[in-house]
């Protein structure tokens, strides 16, 4: 078995047969034979109705499965089908002699460029569904037929058109793994929406499917799994399980805040990867956001988003939130484990010890002072109080660089005269463990802590998180892991600063009591661990975290501590 | 030939969904209906065209002009005029 690290676009565990989707594209569809070019005309002409047609009777149908927003992606499909900026040059072209399927597909590339050069990244990403609407056109005119899969099935394509997933009968997809992809591409949109798992941005997705007979999708933790063991399959059928049971118990604590037994409250925020996050982060009760990461800005690109660019996606995540509920901002994690061409470091060799977040502070300082600017910006323009960290932080002197790098950035936005906060929120992430050992000194310089648990573990324990041999070493339950949270806190509690946490761990129950128990003020999780955080907190008194958070400090391994942590847990329900 | 200026007041300017809404309303009248937003000096483009509407990179505060000339021109700048004050919902896409 292998397990691939994808994106998480859609939550939900599912397993099944792989079932390859193909695309035909330009190549794939079959030559029409015309005799004339008025002929062709026609053959356009009618080609695009009818797709149009067909695109407003799935429309129709998502409308009447009370999904409007998904059929309204699909109505906006639909006009495009008879756009005549595409059409009219369709048949122009034709006219010219060229074939009617080239043409249709070479005039629809045209109006994909200029959506694809917008400087708005949710317009230029409707380019692909001028494509995806070029290539349904071409079909209707050759006639093909579309492929299904013949039996219910995990859909593994590079990428998926949106109208071909809400085309596929609801029983034969279970889930979807695309090597490519976002978060927030339509597809990944309607996935949410149907209830479909889905994992996109995998890398090497399309090599592994060779001989992959069971696929199996987390789509909450962005996981893959070719050929999974039958233990794997058994613990993944467990917390299927356990998430069902869990989900009905705990929706009805949804909206409340979460607190322990004996009252003492506890924040729950949200992870968030782009504004279009923020409805199920409110709908699954954050009280804000705790990490938003901002890297799908700057990834698959060969220049950095413009400044203009990041204050409209800031801005939507803010007003989404709105005032009263804190978007902490996490500066660019990037560096060189991605090929960014446009960074001054590239293709390190270690890259998780190399130039990357507040470390580009040095090379590629434009780089973050945009990014800054552009949190002023946003902040300004929704009126809230704007909230940022960095990860990386392994120093003083980051700190004292991200504060100068914050301040410039101000005074900058301050000189052309537009509307800026007076102050920024500002937190170091504390994943290094320099830094978690100078928590005392850090903590008189920033306004919070947030522990990055996944990363703070993977240095502590020297365990590479991607590598699967190394998996028994990965787990920040471990008491090293712990006891340097616990030094953090003490840290900040000294300087009189919160601590939030925001990894893996704050989203897995056990892990979220434990962190409580240790003094940790604010978890941030994906939306839908909220839930399941909540239900643990709410069953539990500040007494019990307090002794299970001395135990686990002197337990010797990881194991030891979950047990403990389930003892609380199962003593809870 | 009529032609006004509308200001964009929709938090997420002419995105997939409201563009729609507006080449759905444009492609109502017989009259010739072009867009441009001036705020940005791009060119006007065919407001009945999806992808013409979407191209016009409209965000919230931006000042569009439409123009229509033809038989029905008050009509249609007057229905266009209403839709974009209208266009005010929070849009998923």
């Amino acid at each position: 078995m292998a397990r691939l690290l994808g994106t998480p676009a859609a939550p939900g565990i599912a397993v099944g047969p792989a079932w390859r989707y193909r695309p035909r594209g330009a190549s794939g569809v079959p030559v029409v034979a015309v005799g004339s070019r008025g002929e062709a005309e026609l053959r356009i002409r009618r080609a695009a109705d009818a797709a149009a047609a067909q695109l407003q009777v799935l429309a129709a149908q998502l409308r009447a499965a009370d999904r409007p927003g998904d059929a309204e992606i699909l109505e906006a499909q639909a006009l495009m089908a008879i756009d005549p900026a595409i059409v009219d040059v369709a048949v122009r072209l034709a006219r010219g002699g060229m074939a009617p399927v080239e043409a249709v597909l070479a005039a629809a590339e045209t109006s994909a460029q200029v959506l694809a050069e917008l400087d708005d990244p949710l317009l230029a990403a409707r380019a692909g569904d001028v494509r995806d609407v070029a290539v349904r056109v071409a079909r209707a005119m050759s006639g093909a037929q579309l492929e299904l899969p013949d039996k219910p099935s995990i859909v593994v394509a590079e990428d998926l058109p949106p109208s071909l997933l809400a085309e596929i009968p609801a029983g034969l997809l279970l889930g979807l793994a695309l090597s490519s992809g976002t978060p927030t591409a339509h597809v990944a949109i309607l996935a949410r929406s149907l209830g479909i798992p889905a994992v996109v941005a995998v890398p090497d997705l399309l090599d592994s499917m060779r001989g992959a007979a069971v696929v199996a999708i987390d789509g909450e933790n962005g996981h893959v799994e070719v050929n999974p063991a039958p233990a794997d399959l058994q613990a993944l059928a467990d917390r299927q399980a356990v998430r069902g049971a869990h989900a009905r118990a705990a929706a009805v604590l949804r909206g409340r805040p979460a607190a322990t037994l004996d009252g003492q409250r506890v924040a729950l925020l949200a992870n968030i990867r782009s504004p279009d996050d923020a409805t199920r982060a409110l709908d699954a009760g954050a009280e804000g956001v705790g990490l938003f990461r901002t890297e799908y800005l700057f990834l698959r690109r060969h220049s950095a988003p413009s400044e203009a660019e990041q204050t409209a996606e800031y801005r939507r995540a803010m007003e989404a939130f709105g005032p009263s509920r804190p978007v902490v901002i996490r500066l660019a994690d990037i560096g060189g484990d991605k090929s960014i061409p446009y960074l001054v470091h590239a293709d390190e060799p270690n890259p998780f010890l190399g130039v990357r977040a507040i470390r580009l502070g040095h090379d590629s300082r434009e780089l973050l002072l945009t990014q800054l600017r552009a949190i002023w910006r946003a902040a300004g323009q929704a009126g809230v109080t704007p909230h940022a960290m960095a990860a990386m932080v392994a120093t003083i002197a980051d700190v004292e660089l991200l504060c100068g790098l914050r301040d410039e950035a101000r005074a900058a936005v301050v000189a052309t005269g537009s509307a800026c906060p007076e102050r920024m929120i500002t937190g170091a992430m504390i994943e290094v463990p320099s830094a978690a050992i100078m928590a005392p000194e850090l903590a008189r310089l920033v306004d919070f802590f947030s522990i990055g648990t996944n990363d703070l573990t993977q240095y502590v324990l020297a365990a590479d998180r991607g590598n699967p041999s190394l998996a028994g070493l990965q787990d920040a339950l471990h008491p090293a892991v712990l006891r340097t949270i616990a030094a953090v806190i003490a840290g900040a509690d000294a300087a009189g600063i919160p601590v939030a946490a925001c990894g893996e761990l704050a989203g897995d129950p056990a892990g979220a009591i434990v962190l409580v128990g240790l003094g940790v003020d604010e978890l941030s999780a994906e939306a839908g661990s909220l839930d399941g955080m909540r239900a643990a907190l709410m069953g539990v008194s500040g007494a019990q975290l307090r002794e299970l958070a001395a135990r686990a400090l002197a337990a010797t391994d990881a194991e030891t501590v979950r047990a403990y942590a389930n003892e609380v847990l199962g003593a809870g329900l | 030939m009529r032609s006004i200026d509308v200001e964009v007041r929709n938090r997420s300017g002419l995105h997939a969904r409201p563009a729609a809404a507006f080449v759905r309303a444009a492609s109502a009248f017989a009259s010739t209906i072009r867009v441009k937003n001036v705020t940005l000096a791009r060119p006007a483009t065919n407001a009945k065209s999806i992808v013409g509407v979407m191209a016009t990179g409209a965000e919230r505060g931006h000042l569009l002009r439409v123009t229509a000339d033809g038989i029905d021109e008050d009509r249609a700048v007057e229905a266009l005029r209403e839709l974009l004050a209208r266009l005010d919902e929070p849009v998923r896409d």
